[in-house]
C-alpha cells in the first residue's frame, strides 16, 4: 500500500517552487484555501520513516502525519533542490537523518510561536 | 408532540457536598487526622489526581454518587454498572492509599480524615469502610475483556491504554465513605470563566430559556468539522431544534501532544465569542475528570454528567472517547441504540429502569466536499470519493509548521487561542514543561484555612 506526505505551501514556499515545474503538481484542498504538494511514499519507505520518528503515524487518509517540522522542512528543501517529488528526494533527506533527528528532539520541547496578535482572545 | 423539558438529575437530586459556611467547615475539619492527596503515578508521570473526582462528586456532576464507594458498590458497578441504590453508573470511584500510608494514618471505620490539597485543607472523608482491592482485577473488569464482553471488546486491555493504567496503578487500600468539601478551591484563569457545576448550569439554562440543549463532548480545540457537527446535531430537538449547545470539556491529566486545556476552553469559547455559533445558543463548560477512554463505558459517564447539567440530548460519534482499537469503533452507538447485555444493558441506558433520561444523538462524520463546496455530512453528500477530511493530525501538522490555517478549516480566532497559550508554554501542544506546571498547579488554588491538628 502506498502512503502519502502532504507538503503544505504558504506564500514563501509558493515563491520557492516558482519556475521548478512543480507548480503544475500543486493540488488544492478545501475550496482552494489549502495548497499542497503530495509525495507518494512506498510502504517500505514509510516504515523507515515511522521507525525514525515514534510520534509519526498514518492517518485515515493514508497520509503520514505528526512528522517533525524539521523533517518536513528538509523534505521541502530537497523537493526544491531536485525539482521533483520522486523517491530520490526522501533518499536525500535520509542522508541527513541524524541532523534532522537532533532538530526534531528539540522541537518536541519548544517551537517559537508565530508572531501574531492574540490580544482579542 | 410532547415538548421536552430539562430532565431531572440522575438519581433524582443533585448532590451538593460543599460546606460554604467557614465556621461550620472549620468545625468539621478541626481535630481530624490529615492526609496530603497524592497523584496516581505511572513511570514517574501523574496520570490521575483524585481531587478531580472529589470535586466532580461534591459539586454534583456525578450525582447520585456522593463519595468513595464501599466494596459491595464497586462489585455491583463492575458486574452490572449499577449503584447499590440501583441507579446506572459506569465506573468504580474510590479513595485509594498505600499500605504504608494506611498504617501511618492509623484511621479506621467511623473516623473522619481531612484531605489536604496544595498544602491546604480541602475536603473531609467520613470513613464507612476500609478494604483492599486488586488493581489489576479492577482495571480488567472496568473496561471488559473479549471473552466477557464479546459484543464490543476486540482485544484485551494492556499497558498502552491510559484508562486501564489508571486503575492498574491504584493503591491497594480503599477508604470508603462520603466526601465533603470544606474549603472551596478557586479556579485559576481561564478555568474560572467556564466553571458551571450542575446547579449553576441549570440556572444558566433557565436564564437563557434553554428548554432543550444538546451536549458536545470535547478534549480538543475545535476545527470547523466539530463546529459543523455541533450546528447540525443541534437540529434534533422536539418541535424545533435544540435551543442550546453545551460544550463540556473533560479537564484532567494530560498526555504529550494534546492541546493545552486552556487552549481547548478558549478555543471553544472563540466559536461563540466571534459569532460562528452565537452565544445565545452555545456555551462552554468543563468537568474535572482524568479521562479513562472507556468508549461505551465513558459515554455513560458523559450522559450522566450532561443530564445532571440539564441537557436533553447528547452527541455521540464514532470512536467516542476512544483510544486504540480495544473497542469496536461503534461501541458507544451500539450501547445507545440497542444496549450491551454483557455490560448490564439489555436495552439502551435511557430505556432501562434507573437509567438515564438524556437522549442520544448518534452522529457520523463531517468533511469538506469540493463539489458541494461546503462542509457536508457523510451520510448526506453523494460525492464520497471527493471527500476531504479534516483530520486532527492534519491540522496539528499545519499548526506545528506555523501555517495560519484558513478559516474553512479552523476559525482564525480559534487558532489565535492556540497561539495565545503557545506563547505562554513555548509550545502549541502539551510538552514536558506543561505537564510539570499542570502537576504542580492543578487547575485551582486553595485559600489558606486554619484548622486545629488531630
Ligand atoms: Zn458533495
Amino acid at each position: 500500500m502506498v502512503h502519502y506526505i502532504g507538503l503544505l505551501l504558504d506564500d514563501s514556499r509558493l515563491e520557492a517552487i516558482k519556475g521548478t515545474g512543480l507548480e503544475e503538481k500543486l493540488t488544492t484542498l478545501f475550496g482552494g484555501q489549502v495548497k499542497q504538494l503530495i509525495m507518494e511514499v512506498p510502504e517500505e519507505v514509510s516504515k523507515k520513516i515511522l521507525a525514525e520518528f515514534p510520534n509519526a503515524r498514518i492517518d485515515s487518509r493514508s497520509f503520514l502525519e505528526d512528522l517533525p517540522v524539521a523533517f518536513k522542512r528538509a523534505l521541502f528543501q530537497e523537493v526544491v533542490n531536485k525539482k521533483s517529488l520522486g523517491a530520490e528526494v526522501i533518499e536525500a533527506v535520509f542522508q541527513k537523518i541524524d541532523e534532522i533527528k537532533d532538530l526534531a528532539a528539540k522541537e518536541s520541547e519548544y517551537i517559537p510561536p508565530p508572531d501574531i496578535d492574540t490580544s482579542e482572545i | 408532540m410532547v415538548l421536552l423539558k430539562t430532565p431531572p438529575p440522575h438519581g433524582g437530586n443533585l448532590v451538593d457536598r460543599v460546606v460554604r459556611n467557614p465556621d461550620r467547615a472549620k468545625k468539621m475539619a478541626d481535630g481530624c487526622v490529615a492526609f496530603d492527596i497524592k497523584p496516581t503515578m505511572l513511570d514517574g508521570v501523574p496520570i490521575r489526581n483524585v481531587y478531580r473526582e472529589i470535586m466532580s462528586i461534591c459539586y454534583g456532576f456525578f450525582s447520585p454518587v456522593d463519595g468513595s464507594m464501599v466494596r459491595n458498590e464497586v462489585e455491583r458497578v463492575l458486574e452490572e454498572r449499577r449503584l447499590l441504590s440501583e441507579w446506572v453508573f459506569p465506573y468504580p470511584l474510590v479513595f485509594d492509599i498505600s499500605e504504608e500510608d494506611y498504617k501511618s494514618l492509623g484511621v479506621g471505620e467511623g473516623d473522619r480524615l481531612l484531605l489536604r490539597l496544595k498544602g491546604q485543607p480541602f475536603a473531609v472523608l467520613d470513613i464507612d469502610e476500609v478494604y483492599k482491592i486488586d488493581p489489576v482485577d479492577i482495571a480488567t473488569r472496568t473496561f471488559g475483556t473479549p471473552e466477557r464482553n464479546p459484543e464490543v471488546v476486540k482485544v484485551p486491555f494492556d499497558k498502552k491504554h491510559p484508562g486501564y493504567m489508571i486503575y492498574r496503578s491504584m493503591q491497594p487500600v480503599v477508604l470508603a465513605g462520603k466526601y465533603t468539601i470544606v474549603n472551596e478551591p478557586k479556579f485559576r484563569n481561564p478555568f474560572d470563566k467556564f466553571w458551571f457545576p450542575p446547579a449553576k448550569c441549570r440556572e444558566a439554562f433557565k436564564e437563557k430559556g434553554w428548554r432543550t440543549a444538546i451536549a458536545h463532548q470535547t478534549r480538543n480545540v475545535p476545527h470547523v468539522g466539530h463546529e459543523a457537527l455541533m450546528k447540525n446535531a443541534a437540529y434534533t430537538g422536539d418541535v424545533e431544534p435544540c435551543r442550546g449547545i453545551l460544550v463540556n470539556a473533560i479537564i484532567g491529566a494530560k498526555r504529550r501532544g494534546d492541546y493545552p486545556d486552556e487552549a481547548i476552553l478558549e478555543g471553544h469559547a472563540a466559536v461563540n465569542r466571534f459569532g460562528y455559533i452565537k452565544p445565545e445558543r452555545h456555551m462552554v463548560t468543563f468537568t474535572l475528570w482524568d479521562m479513562r477512554y472507556g468508549n461505551p463505558i465513558e459515554s455513560l459517564l458523559h450522559g450522566i454528567i450532561r443530564q445532571n447539567m440539564g441537557c436533553t440530548h447528547h452527541m455521540f460519534g464514532r470512536d467516542h472517547a476512544a483510544v486504540g482499537e480495544y473497542y469496536d469503533m461503534y461501541a458507544t452507538q451500539i450501547l445507545w441504540t440497542k444496549g450491551i447485555p454483557s455490560f448490564g444493558f439489555e436495552a439502551p441506558p435511557n430505556e432501562v429502569d434507573y437509567g438515564l433520561k438524556i437522549i442520544p444523538q448518534n452522529m457520523a462524520e463531517f468533511w469538506y466536499c469540493p463539489k458541494c463546496q461546503e462542509m457536508v455530512y457523510s451520510e448526506t453528500c453523494g460525492h464520497v470519493d471527493m471527500k476531504q477530511k479534516l483530520s486532527g493530525s492534519f491540522i496539528r501538522g499545519m499548526v506545528a509548521e506555523g501555517i495560519f490555517p484558513p478559516n474553512i478549516i479552523m476559525r482564525n480566532e480559534v487558532y489565535k487561542a492556540i497561539v495565545k497559550w503557545w506563547k505562554v508554554y513555548g509550545y502549541p501542544f502539551v510538552n514536558p514543561k506543561y505537564l510539570e506546571e499542570k502537576d504542580k498547579n492543578l487547575e485551582v488554588d486553595l485559600p489558606p484555612m486554619e484548622v486545629s491538628k488531630g
